[in-house]
C-alpha cells in the first residue's frame, strides 16, 4: 500500500494553479524528499494531504484513506507545516501538553518527545525565549507526539546548527528504517541527498520526477575543468580540445570539457600535443543540486520565464 | 469535544492573558462604582450614562440591587473586554499559525470551535465573578462614603447576586460570541476588536438616533437590558430571546466559515 497516493490532484487559487494534475504514489516506509523551487506547490500539496485545504480537482489518499476524510488518518499522521507554531507565552511543556490533550494521548508522551529532540532540560521555558533552532526541535517534537506512521515535515532542519542537522537527519533516517514514512520538504538539497531514499521533484505544481534517489543520481554527469599554465595559451587549448571533438565551454581562463572522468588522460595528451601545459585538471561530478537546477530552472528569473512560457504568456 | 476543551484550557491558562482579562474587569468594576457613588456624593443627579455605560437611578442604588448595580451598569464595557479576549484567543491561533497544527490534529473543525467556545465561556464565568466580587467590595465603602443607605442591600442578597451574575454572564457570552465570529471572519484580533468597539461606540449610537425604536433590538442595548434583568426599553424575556438570537446567528456564521474555509494561514 502506498503511504500517499494522488490522482490528478489540482488546487487553484484564483488564476494561480498551485498544484496541477499531480499524480504520484509514494512508498510506505523510508524517507521521502519533496523538493521544488519557491512557489512550486510543496506547501499546498502538504496542506491538501492534511485536510487544511480542499482540492479543486482530483483525488488523493493518505495511508489508504481519502483526503476528504482527514479525521480517519489524523491520529496516524504527525506534521510540521511551514514554520513551527506555538503559543509564545506558554512553556514548551504546556504547548505540547495542549496538543497531547487535543489528540487524547498519554501525558508522559510529552517527556518522551522532548527527550527525542533534545529539549528535555528546556521544557519549562516559554517558547518566546527559544531560538529558531529550538522552536524547530519543538515543532518536530509536536509532530512526533502521536508516534505517527506518516510524518510530514516542512523544512525540518531550518535554523538548526550543523550538529543539530546531523542529529535530526539521524532521527529521520531512524524513523524511516523503523517502517514509518517520513516526507521531508526541504530546500537543502544536500540534506535531501543525505537523508532520503526517494525523491519527488515538483515545479509549478507539476510532477517533474518521482522515484528512488539513486535513480535520480544516476542522471548525474561529470565534467573536467582544465586551466592552461599560461593565460595566453587558453585560446589555443580551447581550439585543440574542440578540434579533438569535445564540447568545451569557457569561463574566464577555465575551460569546462563535457566528458566522463576517464577522459582526463586524453585531455592531457591533446593539450600536450598542442604545446599547452596544464596547471590544473579537475574532475567535477554533478550534484543533486545541479540536476535539480537543470530540472527546475537556475534562477527566479529563469523560472518566471518558464512559467510565463508554460502559461502561453510573455516572459518578464 | 472534551479533548478540545482540555486542550484549550491549557492554552487559555496563560497567566499574563488571564491577569490582563480579569485585571481589566476588576479595574472597570472599581471605576464604575467610584464614579457612580462619587457622583451621588457630590450631590449631582446620575447621568443616564455614556457609550458603554448605563448608570442606574438612585432608587436602584439604595435598593436590594445596589451592591451589584455597578456590574450591570458597566456591562457593555465588560462586554468589550470580553469580546476582545475572545477575539484574541481565536485570531491568535491564525496569527501564530497554530491553527494548522490544531486542524491537522483534529479535522472535525466544529469540535475545535465548540471546545473553544466552552473553554472561553468558563473563563468568562471567572471574569464575571471577578467583576461581581470587586464591584461589591468597592460598592460598600463607596456607598457609605457617599452617604447612601445600604440598609436594603442585605435583603435577599444571594438570589440578587446570583441573578446579577447570571444576567451579566449571559450578556458577556453574547459579546464573546460576537468577538469570536468577528475573529473567525477577519482572522485578525486587531480588526475584530476595532470592529466591535467601533460598533459599540459609534455605529450603535448613530443607528439608535437615526431609527426610532432601534434600541429594542440593537446589540448593545439588548445586552445592557439583559445584564440589568430587563429595562424600560426592553423586557427581560425579550432581551433573553434577542440575546439567544444573536448567539445563534454568531455561532452559525462562525461555524459555517470555519468549517468550510481553507486554512492558508
Amino acid at each position: 500500500m502506498s503511504a500517499i497516493s494522488t490522482a490528478g490532484l489540482t488546487r487553484t487559487f484564483g488564476p494561480v494553479t498551485a498544484v496541477d494534475h499531480l499524480t504520484l504514489d509514494l512508498p510506505a516506509s523510508g524517507v521521502i524528499g519533496l523538493v521544488g523551487p519557491n512557489g512550486s506547490g510543496k506547501s499546498t500539496l502538504i496542506r491538501l494531504l492534511l485536510g487544511l485545504v480542499r482540492p479543486t480537482h482530483g483525488t488523493a489518499s493518505v495511508l489508504g484513506w481519502s483526503i476528504s476524510s482527514p479525521a480517519a488518518y489524523a491520529h496516524r499522521v504527525g506534521a510540521l507545516i511551514e514554520s513551527p507554531a506555538f503559543v509564545p507565552g506558554l512553556s514548551a511543556r504546556k504547548n505540547l501538553l495542549s496538543l497531547v490533550r487535543l489528540r487524547g494521548l498519554r501525558p508522559d508522551r510529552v517527556d518522551e518527545v522532548l527527550a527525542i529532540v533534545g529539549l528535555a532540560g528546556r521544557d519549562a521555558e516559554p517558547v518566546k525565549n527559544f531560538s529558531l533552532g529550538m522552536k524547530q526541535r519543538l515543532g518536530i517534537a509536536a509532530a512526533l507526539l502521536p508516534d505517527p506512521e506518516l510524518l510530514i515535515l516542512d523544512e525540518p532542519t531550518n535554523g538548526l546548527d550543523p550538529a543539530g542537522i546531523v542529529e535530526i537527519r539521524g532521527l529521520l533516517r531512524g524513523l524511516g528504517e523503523s517502517g514509518r514514512t517520513v516526507v521531508v520538504s526541504s530546500h537543502l538539497l544536500a540534506e535531501i541527498e543525505a537523508a532520503c531514499d526517494y525523491v519527488v521533484v515538483v515545479r509549478f505544481g507539476e510532477l517533474i520526477f518521482a522515484g528512488p534517489i539513486a535513480e535520480l543520481m544516476a542522471r548525474t554527469r561529470s565534467h573536467i575543468d582544465v586551466r592552461a599554465e599560461r593565460e595566453t595559451d587558453t585560446d589555443r587549448l580551447h581550439g585543440a580540445l574542440t578540434a579533438a571533438g569535445w564540447a568545451v565551454t569557457r569561463s574566464g581562463t577555465e575551460l569546462r570539457v563535457a566528458t566522463e572522468a576517464g577522459g582526463s588522460a586524453d585531455i592531457n595528451r591533446a593539450a600536450a600535443a598542442a604545446g599547452v601545459t596544464l596547471s590544473s585538471i579537475v574532475i567535477v561530478q554533478d550534484t543533486l543540486e545541479d540536476i535539480f537546477l537543470e530540472m527546475t530552472g537556475t534562477t527566479d528569473g529563469e523560472l518566471a520565464d518558464r512559467r510565463a512560457a508554460a502559461n502561453g504568456g510573455t516572459a518578464r | 469535544m472534551t479533548a478540545v476543551l482540555r486542550s484549550e484550557l491549557v492554552r487559555l491558562g496563560r497567566p499574563r492573558m488571564l491577569a490582563g482579562w480579569f485585571g481589566l474587569m476588576g479595574l472597570f468594576a472599581v471605576m464604575i462604582n467610584t464614579v457612580m457613588f462619587g457622583t451621588v456624593s457630590a450631590g449631582s443627579e446620575l447621568p443616564p450614562g455614556a457609550p458603554g455605560v448605563a448608570l442606574p437611578d438612585l432608587a436602584t442604588l439604595t435598593g436590594p440591587d445596589g451592591p451589584v448595580a455597578g456590574v450591570a451598569a458597566a456591562s457593555s464595557i465588560f462586554g468589550v473586554v470580553t469580546l476582545s479576549f475572545w477575539a484574541v484567543a481565536v485570531a491568535g491561533d491564525y496569527s501564530s499559525g497554530l491553527i494548522r497544527l490544531l486542524v491537522s490534529a483534529q479535522p472535525h473543525r466544529w469540535r475545535l470551535l465548540g471546545g473553544k467556545v466552552i473553554a472561553l465561556m468558563m473563563m468568562t464565568a471567572i471574569a464575571t465573578t471577578v467583576a461581581a466580587v470587586v464591584s461589591m467590595a468597592v460598592a460598600v465603602p463607596s456607598a457609605q462614603a457617599a452617604g447612601i443607605s445600604t440598609s436594603a442591600w442585605g435583603t435577599d442578597l444571594p438570589p440578587t447576586v446570583a441573578a446579577a451574575w447570571l444576567n451579566t454572564f449571559a450578556a458577556l457570552c453574547v459579546w464573546g460570541v460576537l468577538g469570536l465570529a468577528l475573529a473567525v471572519i477577519t482572522r485578525s484580533s486587531a480588526i475584530a476588536i476595532s470592529a466591535g468597539v467601533g460598533y459599540l461606540l459609534v455605529v450603535e449610537s448613530l443607528v439608535a438616533r437615526m431609527l426610532d425604536g432601534s434600541s429594542h433590538w440593537l446589540l448593545g442595548s439588548t445586552l445592557t437590558a439583559l445584564a440589568r434583568g430587563g429595562d424600560a426599553s426592553l423586557s427581560y424575556p425579550a432581551a433573553v430571546g434577542l440575546g439567544l438570537l444573536y448567539v445563534v446567528v454568531g455561532l452559525t456564521l462562525a461555524t459555517a466559515i470555519f468549517t468550510r474555509r481553507d486554512i492558508t494561514d
